[in-house]
């Protein structure tokens, strides 16, 4: 019964920890690749060395000495080509969408607060094709920042931080201009501070004129049929590209490697609490066949092969990792009925307020095959010990 | 039909220890036959070789005309399943079965439990056991898991039924109750009845008692 019960558990704390996780991965990831972009192609940044000012100003043949080597990188990076990129985004057949942006770095000021922030400047209509930022949204709607006229969408988390609300009027300062009045028609909020607390959403010549570079866009957001295809899209064109192209998870590779390592630690968790499961049917099987050895000798006598006990040990095994893997799924599973069930405060998006749970059944049935699995192996040794047994060594142990 | 033992030896461990120190006998079908002597002298060591679950040290054994050294592990086991039948003094009825159930368990191994159901009932019925046949082994008496064990030991319809101490754990009651059984089966059935006893009154019911003493036999007596 205690055997049973660890298999059980094990299987249960697999399924809801796998799902609780799993479930996370899922809101972390969704914010990372529908808010952002399944690709994205920004222009490449350019620091100075000797070479690059020799080349630029004496040609490459000349033989330059500099007292004090160069340093720093071009300003204003910018995509070259943009049309030439969008008309290729539009023909290729992976692609859904693609929006044309203008990252700015700027200061905000409300009152005597100010922030460092990010202006995404982007076509409203372009930028909804790309991302899921709608369903982020906590006041007004994203497409209210219109094409042009100073209007913004902002992050609350920055909204609170520097004391703003919905409708009031912000202060931005590219540092080339002096401060231009954006007013505030909408407010999101992610999830993730650190894209809350800076950033802010503008349409494209807003962003282009806060910056004084008209016509010009730092990056381009393009959104795949299928986002599984992004890193190999994204390594395509980046042979055949001058920007950089990058897709979400190389962009996210931080967070990514974090998931890794909660695999990791979910997994090993799981197969430790099957080892010692396991440890328990080869003990409780041990035991038993110990217990049983008349029956075994009987069994023996009666014509029953050394395999046929062996089978019969191992299907008591099977027996118990069956039921514990089905029993623990089920378990599991109710678990993850109701951890979906728990509110978290000021999550949006995928899975509305409540606490993002995966039920994706390839948990179940890992979670089922591991305890099938570690049964299996569990009752091996005890069974073929059970089989090696000669019923005359047991009746004389018995006369004994 | 008979088994013939020729020079039999068994011995155990190094230096050896030889219990069986050359039996020389043919029990042919049809026999009722005692094996008695004192502790130690080797009465039950004889009986595991000569029913197949142990394994000579020396000599020749023949079952059916077949040397049984020379048989292969499956052969052996279906010779057993088939030819034989088993009475231990500790009954070893499987605790988590009824009493049909054990006595259907070798027709198990052959896959034959169903067709040998009727036969079974018919067992239990002629050891008096008819209403006790969905009981479990444990809300039965002593005398009645032993009646069971014999009912076990012929659903196969063994040619030989090998007993080894089969009254040592009865009352003198139940003790002759079973002896009578052996008759009867011995009689009716024409069952081959090797049993190992050390009670002289139970080894004088058979029909031919075999006396060892210190692993040679002393008598081989004809009793009826």
């Amino acid at each position: 019964m205690l055997t049973l019960l660890g298999i059980l558990l094990g299987t249960a704390a697999y399924v809801a920890i796998s799902g609780l996780m799993l479930g996370f991965q899922t809101f972390i990831i969704d914010q990372l690749v529908n808010n952002d972009a399944h690709v994205r192609i920004t222009a490449r940044e350019e620091l100075l060395t000797e070479k690059s000012l020799n080349e630029s100003f004496f040609g490459g043949e000349a033989l330059v000495k500099w007292w004090k080597p160069p340093s720093g990188r071009k300003d204003n990076p910018y995509i070259l080509a943009p049309g030439t990129w969008l008309d290729r985004l539009t023909a290729e057949p992976k692609v859904t969408a693609a929006s044309p942006q203008m990252v700015v770095q700027a200061i905000v000021k409300h009152g005597k607060a100010t922030s460092a922030v990010r202006v995404i400047g982007s076509e409203p209509e372009r930028q909804l094709r790309v991302s899921n930022i709608e369903q982020y949204m906590l006041r007004g709607k994203f497409s209210d920042i219109g094409t042009s006229g100073n209007r913004i969408a902002a992050g609350k988390e920055l909204l609170d931080k520097i004391g703003a609300a919905f409708g009031e009027t912000l202060l931005i300062s590219a540092g080339k201009s002096g401060l231009v009045p954006f007013r505030i028609v909408g407010v999101f909020r992610l999830g993730v501070k650190s894209i809350d607390e800076t950033t802010i959403f503008s349409s494209l010549s807003d962003a282009q004129k806060l910056n004084e570079t008209p016509s010009r866009i730092t990056d381009i957001a393009v959104r795949l049929n299928d986002v599984t295809e992004a890193g190999s899209v994204a390594a395509t064109w980046n042979l055949m590209a001058t920007e950089k192209v990058q897709s979400w998870d190389q962009a996210n590779e931080g967070i990514m490697s974090v998931f890794q390592m909660q695999d990791i630690v979910r997994n090993s968790m799981t197969v430790s609490i099957l080892i010692v499961a396991a440890f328990g049917i080869y003990n409780i099987l041990s035991l038993a066949i110990s217990h049983k050895k008349r029956e075994i000798a009987i069994l023996r006598s009666m014509g029953f092969l050394p395999h046929d006990i062996e089978r019969l040990f191992l299907i008591q095994g099977i027996i118990l990792g069956t039921i514990g893997g089905l029993v623990g799924s089920l378990l599991g599973f109710a678990a993850c009925l109701y951890l979906s069930t728990v509110e978290v405060s000021g999550q949006r998006g995928l899975g509305g307020n409540h606490m993002l749970i995966s039920f994706d059944s390839l948990i179940y049935l890992k979670g089922f095959g591991l305890a099938f699995l570690s049964a299996c192996l569990a009752s091996y040794l005890p069974a073929r010990a059970a089989g090696k047994l000669e019923p005359i060594d047991i009746i004389r142990s018995e006369n004994e | 039909m008979s088994i013939v033992m020729k020079d039999l030896k068994k011995s155990f461990g190094t230096p050896p220890t030889h219990i069986l120190k050359g039996i020389n006998c043919e029990i042919k079908s049809g026999e009722m036959v005692s094996i008695t002597g004192r502790s130690g002298s080797g009465k039950s060591t004889l009986l595991y070789l000569i029913s197949t679950l142990d394994k000579l040290s020396d000599g020749e054994l023949l079952i059916d005309d077949r040397t049984v050294p020379s048989m292969s592990v499956e052969e052996l086991h279906r010779f057993r399943n088939e030819k034989m039948g088993f009475v231990f003094q500790f009954h070893h009825l499987l605790p988590e079965l009824t009493a049909l159930e054990n006595v259907l368990m070798p027709a198990v191994k052959t896959g034959k439990s169903k067709l040998l159901r009727e036969r079974a009932l018919q067992l239990l019925r002629e050891f008096g056991l008819e209403d006790k046949a969905g009981r479990m082994p444990g809300k039965l008496s002593g005398g009645e898991q032993q009646r069971i064990a014999i009912a076990r030991s012929l659903i196969m319809e063994p040619s030989y039924l090998f007993a080894d101490e089969p009254t040592g754990n009865l009352d003198s009651a139940n003790g002759l109750a079973v002896l009578n059984f052996f008759e009867k089966i011995n009689r009716e059935r024409g069952t081959t009845l090797i049993y190992v006893t050390h009670d002289p009154i139970f080894a004088s019911m058979a029909k031919r008692k075999i006396v060892l003493v210190d692993g040679m036999m002393s008598e081989d007596l004809k009793l009826r």
